[in-house]
């Protein structure tokens, strides 16, 4: 979105608060104001730099407005609590400002690299785009850029370049091999699904991947993509449609699919893993889906591992707390990313379980990078995890 | 302020909260320099959160010094632009200092700072002495709990006990040149239980929007939580039947919570709990068939026996008093007072724009007040939307025009800075006195006073906060 569309919300928030706190649970909702305190950090905030800027008693060329507007894990639980009509536009808003910014040349040095890593390798971490497959090595499985599948698998770029998660798509592979799935990924020629470049404001990069997935796809005559990544789901989901091209397959998140296979007897889960869990609702997978959000799925997955004993956290599903990761902001304030991971770790801890799953490979990785940083006594896994330790 | 003395300022105020708790952000500075009312925007020079009392006796000793203006914030909703730092100076945002402090189960008070909120409360109390509770303001959650008293609040117990200031059983104040003084028995004791049988000094800080010291602990009533409650609703025809009603509930003493509203208000607040939007311009005119008032009782009891008969009571009572008006009713609906009117927000800041003239006055002028101020409405072209509260059972009410407009109109937010201007004059002349006052009703206001009062109020002002640094230009001395 654009700065001038935005005109129809800029008098909409009159700075009531509601945003700050979860309804009724009244626990904190939004990771940057309650981290940094200053209003100016609250979405509430947010709105009102975004009418300043509008009116032109801001400039995007001040360092430390940026930062605050980059300051925001994109999480919508702002949009969730908020009551007052415009609440749907509040992400939008922030986004419309970082894409301002981007359009004035007021660039984020650290999404910079990012984004020339875009260009350059189609991923988000500079790393080489051969070694995009190379965390499926040895399992035999088939290059759907070459050979006819019904299904791909669509790993993204934080499970393909990140080699402390690769037993996430590995695992999914295996289940889905196990329940008969005829499964192919593309490998080096997978590319990034556009989400992050949107949410950071680099509109025309997003286009451009978001065309490029759509035709590769298309022509490919796939069924169906199943992803393990909430961040590309949300992507395929909700901003595909933005783009002038029909989709001609289904997405699946890798949790529902397997709720599918679970539920259709296709894939059995026999061996006991005896963990006490509690799930971690990744905000992609959740509110940026809107109606749609996927809660049950992982949950269902999850109960019916024999010997896992599920236990919920106070703010979940709709309510839950962000990982941190979100919208760039692992990338480019790494204080707030993993201070906010370990105020859901201690929640985490606080149910007495002794392992927080999650369904979304940002979510992981930070959730993991907190951990070392934090030192919170808990351990972390993706849903496929442990169903694969169950096969 | 000048460049050099800010400089100094922000260092030295660094030294005490940390730098990543100052801020003299152009975006944080346009934040807090203004709020939902047409108030004329100002700008802080400086923001800062501290964390302690130790902290907030700091920045006071240094602003004192400095002869600098500092103006508490909690949440900015006040609706009376009270926050607005009409001098510049250092904006003191006290939301860190959010501890409850401690929660007296038999003597029934809770000891909180500054930054608590309704929310917090709330859910404290409902997690951890689920028997009682506190009263919850028509304000959304993160409305502070001491910013609600000092500003003499309405809230949902206001019929029985009054506005929120009068639930005041201690408090802590760290005055302009940072001396820290307790009132109440926390003066003599550990317990914050009462404010009498000392001389009530309370009143230099109650009251005061800020201008004589800031609070940093408050003792607060709470309440049984008895387990049933529902709501009794009546409709009038017209507002002299809704006096009427009220007065036939009001000698009950039965309520805890009594409220009316204009029906197009009432009716904006049913459509924003259903998520929609009701845009209330061009105004909106009743139906002939329609009412004009909608006068809400909330109930509670022990038992669903007591419930019951609460509800009957109140129906006798109306029936047998309002015999030649045209109203429907009682009709039984569930409580609202679990939860805060939030969605209503949806309708009631559409526009990010919050004006009233609020006040507190007189049941005997109540019915006067309310059709002149209702036909100013007329006149202004705006929708009526009366809504008032009565309190301490019937001895006084809370009057006031709810007016959400869009700020992003000028044409608009004049047309209803006239009114309100229109609907002040009015108030006064009646005997309804303005709360929440806003720097423009406060100069109203003080024409009106008599000579003596506003004299020995100025000369209050000048003992506690000697060079005026506190929320200065409002309650106690004019901008210069």
């Amino acid at each position: 979105m654009a700065l001038k569309d935005l005109q129809e919300w800029l008098y909409g928030c009159a700075h009531c608060g509601t945003c700050k706190d979860v309804l009724n649970i009244f626990s904190p909702a939004c990771p940057a104001g309650e981290k940094y305190q200053l209003e100016s950090y609250f979405p509430s905030g947010k709105m009102l730099i975004a009418r300043g800027i509008v009116n032109g008693i801001l400039n995007l060329d001040d360092d430390d407005i940026r930062e605050r507007i980059y300051a925001c894990t994109g999480c919508l639980s702002c949009e969730q609590q908020c009551g007052v009509y415009h609440h749907q536009h509040i992400f939008e808003t922030v986004q419309a400002l970082r894409s301002e910014a981007v359009t004035q040349g007021s660039l984020n040095p650290a999404y910079m690299v990012m984004v020339e890593s875009l260009k350059k390798d189609d991923n988000v971490f500079g790393k080489p785009k051969a070694e995009r497959g190379d965390w499926a090595k040895g399992l035999k499985i088939k290059d759907a850029g070459k050979e006819k599948t019904d299904i791909v698998y669509h790993a993204g770029c934080m499970l393909s370049f990140e080699p402390d998660l690769w037993e996430v798509p590995r695992s999914a592979i295996k289940l889905l091999k196990a329940a008969g799935v005829d499964i192919g990924i593309m490998g080096a020629e997978e590319s990034c699904c556009g989400g992050r470049a949107y949410e950071i404001g680099y509109d025309g990069e997003f286009t451009k991947y978001a065309e490029h997935f759509l035709e590769t796809f298309n022509s490919l005559g796939v069924s169906s993509v199943v992803t393990s990544c909430s961040d590309g789901y949300s992507t395929f989901k909700k901003l595909y449609p933005k783009i002038n091209i029909e989709m001609k397959f289904e997405t699946q998140h890798m949790v529902e699919y397997l709720d599918e296979l679970i539920k259709n007897k296709k894939l059995k889960l026999t061996k006991k893993v005896p963990l006490q869990v509690t799930y971690h609702d990744p905000c992609h997978l959740g509110r940026h889906l809107g109606e749609k959000g996927v809660y049950d799925a992982p949950r269902n997955v999850l109960k019916s591992v024999p010997g896992i004993r599920m236990v919920e956290m106070e703010r979940n599903r709709e309510n839950a707390w962000c990982c941190g990761a979100g919208a760039g902001v692992s990338q480019s304030n790494e204080e707030l990313a993993l201070w906010t991971a370990n105020e859901r770790l201690k929640e985490a801890k606080a149910t007495g379980a002794t392992a927080l799953v999650t369904a979304c490979s940002w979510c992981e990785k930070n959730f993991k990078d907190a951990v070392k940083k934090y030192g919170e006594d808990i351990e972390i896994y993706d849903v496929a995890e442990i169903a694969c330790k169950a096969l | 302020m000048i460049e050099a003395v800010k400089s100094r300022l922000i260092e030295r105020l660094e030294k005490i909260v940390g730098n990543q708790f100052v801020s003299t952000n152009p975006a944080d500075l346009y934040i807090y320099s203004y709020d939902l009312t047409p108030a004329e925007p100002h700008s802080p020079d400086i923001v800062v959160l501290p964390q302690s009392v130790e902290e907030v006796q700091a920045i006071l000793k240094i602003a004192n010094e400095e002869k600098i203006p500092v103006i508490p914030y909690i949440a900015g909703g006040n609706v009376g632009g009270l926050t607005i730092p009409l001098q510049g100076g250092i904006t003191l945002d006290l939301k860190r200092m959010n501890r409850i402090i401690e929660v007296s189960e038999t003597d029934m008070y809770a000891l909180v700072e500054p930054g608590v909120t309704f929310g917090q409360m709330k859910a404290y109390l409902a997690k951890n002495h689920p028997t009682l509770k506190y009263t919850y303001a028509f304000s959304p959650q993160s409305t502070g709990i001491i910013a609600n008293a000092i500003v003499q609040g309405l809230d949902n117990l206001s019929f029985r006990y009054g506005a929120a200031s009068h639930w005041v059983t201690g408090l802590e104040v760290a005055l302009a040149t940072g001396e820290l003084v307790r009132i109440g028995s926390c003066a003599a004791s550990k317990t914050w239980q009462a404010i009498v049988p000392f001389p009530e000094l309370d009143g230099l800080f109650l009251g005061w929007q800020g201008a004589t010291g800031v609070i940093t602990k408050m003792a607060v009533s709470l309440w049984p939580n008895p387990p049933y409650n529902e709501a009794v609703t009546f409709m009038a025809m017209d507002i002299e039947g809704a006096y009427e009603i009220f007065q036939s509930i009001i000698r009950t003493r039965i309520p805890d919570d009594l409220i009316g509203t204009s029906f197009a208000l009432n009716k904006a607040g049913v459509a924003a709990y259903e998520h929609k939007k009701m845009c209330l311009y061009p105004a909106i005119h009743r139906l002939p068939d329609e009412p004009e008032f909608v006068i809400t009782a909330e109930l509670t009891g022990n038992t669903e026996k007591e419930l019951n008969a609460k509800a009957e009571a109140i129906g006798e009572a109306v029936k047998a008093r309002c015999k030649s008006y045209k109203y429907t009713g009682p009709e039984t609906v569930p409580s609202t007072t679990a939860a805060f009117p939030l969605q209503a927000l949806g309708v009631l800041s559409s526009g990010g724009g919050l004006n009233w003239v609020g006040t507190y006055g007189p049941m005997s002028r109540w019915l006067e007040t309310v059709k002149r101020g209702c036909e100013l409405q007329d006149k202004y072209d705006i929708t009526r939307s009366c809504y008032t509260r009565i309190m301490n059972e019937g001895h006084f009410a809370g009057l006031r025009w709810m007016i959400p407009y869009d700020k992003g109109d000028p044409t608009l937010v004049e047309r209803v800075k006239d009114l309100c201007a229109e609907q002040l004059d009015m108030v006064l002349e009646t005997g309804f006195i303005p709360y929440k006052t806003p720097v423009w009703a406060v100069r109203r206001l003080e024409e009106k006073v008599s000579p003596d009062w506003l004299k020995l109020h100025r000369r209050v002002k000048a003992m506690l906060d000697p060079n005026s640094i506190m929320n200065p230009g409002r309650w106690g001395m004019p901008l210069k």
